[in-house]
Parts: structure tokens; sequence; C-alpha cells
């Protein structure tokens, strides 16, 4: 991992267009700006993660596990506007 | 073109009905194609259907149908990838879990699929949304706050 010094106000660049600016320190806690194109989403890492172990567990689910869910639909609803396919 | 699925058996699906995620799902960043599939005894509910992994299926709902104050703002940078510019031309699912209570929808990162490319991506939504949001008969309104 490349580790950099960086000071209040200074900033890195990752390739040309991404800026990464140190805009405060206080304490442990360091605030980022962080200037990217508007395709690349930036997170912070450990909601990115939570959403993967999210999934990852989604995958677990087997028909038999839902078919308490239609009790918690709306009746006044519609379907999901493409169902596909079966 | 026919599929294998360790749920519902071979399926035929029409190639055209395939939806590509360029980026996959987090955690399933292999997994690019991918089937809806409605499921065959609740119509409130739909399978996401990995074509390429026949164990992996994520089961989905319209989150208007479960959660109506749920009103989803998702930053630009999420939406520029699928090419829409109005979340409402977009299908909006969320994916389903479970705990060992009750089914949970992940409200934080809906699925959004542009209908007309059929492209799709899970997003981070803005916001303090749950991953897990319980459901329950008498469900408790979303905090407002954000």
């Amino acid at each position: 991992m490349l580790v950099l010094s960086r000071q209040r106000d200074e900033s890195i660049m990752i390739g040309d267009n991404i800026v990464v600016t140190i805009v405060d320190i206080r304490g442990d806690k360091v605030r980022l700006g962080i200037n990217a194109p508007s395709e690349i989403p930036v997170h912070r890492q450990e909601v990115y993660e939570a959403i993967q172990r999210e999934n990852l567990r989604a995958t677990r689910l087997e028909p038999g596990d839902t078919e308490a869910i239609g009790r918690f639909a709306n009746r006044d609803g519609t379907r999901p506007d493409e169902p596909g396919k079966r | 073109m026919r599929i294998n699925t360790s749920r519902f058996g071979r399926i035929d699906i029409d190639a055209g009905d395939v939806l590509r995620f360029p980026s996959g799902l987090p955690g399933l960043e292999d997994c690019r194609e991918w089937a809806l599939l409605a499921d065959s005894s609740n119509d409130a509910l739909g399978w996401l259907q990995s074509t390429t992994r026949p164990d992996v299926a994520v089961a989905v709902v319209s989150p208007r149908r479960f959660v109506p104050d749920y009103q989803v703002r998702i930053p630009r940078s999420e939406l520029t990838p699928l090419a829409i510019a109005d979340i409402r031309q977009a299908q909006v699912v969320v994916v389903v879990g479970k705990t060992d209570t009750t089914l949970t929808l992940n409200l934080k990162a809906p699925i959004v699929i542009n209908l007309e490319t059929r492209t799709g991506r899970q997003v981070v939504a803005s916001g303090d949304l749950p991953l897990r949001y319980e459901l329950s008969c008498g469900r408790p309104p979303l905090r407002k706050s954000a």
C-alpha cells in the first residue's frame, strides 16, 4: 500500500481526475473531500462491505422462506412492474 | 435459452429478457447476467436468478408495496452507469432477507434496472436507511430524518 503524509488542505490525485483533499483533522477523525467524475461512486467501505454481507445472506433464502411475505404486502398495490417469466 | 437453477430446476428464458449487471452485485461481483423470475405462489415476489450460477438467486420485491413511505434518493454517480436520468424511468426492487424471526428488506441498497437497456445495478441510497428493514404487520414508519 502506498502511504503518503498530508496536512490539512493538501490533496492527493488518483489518476488525472480524482482528487482527495484533507479538509479537517480533529483528534482521531479526518474529514476528506473527494472530487471525482460523476460516474464514479464513492462509498464508505464499511457500508459497501455490509451490503456485500447482506447479499450473501440473501442468497441463502429459499422459496419456502418467503411464503409469508404476501401478508405484508399492500392490497392496494400493484404487481411488481415487470414480473418476468417463470 | 435454458438455464439451470437449484431452486426452480431447468427453466427456459428468452435471451432478450436477460438483465446485465456490469458490476455484478456487491459480494457477487462475478454474477453479471440475471433473469427476473416471477414467484409461482406469490405475485408480490420475484427472484433475481443468476444465469451462470444455478445456486445464486435473491428474492426481490417492489418496495412501494411493503413500505409505502419509502422514498429513495440515489446519488447521480450511482445512476450514471445505467444511463438513467430520472429514477422514475427505472424499475426499483429491493432484496429480501430473513432473520430468525421475520423477513427483511434491504432498503439501503435497492436494485435499479433500466428496462429499456435491460441493465441493472445495486446502488447505495442516500440517507439513514436500514439494510434489514423488518417486515411486520404493524409497520413502524420510516424515520423522516436522513
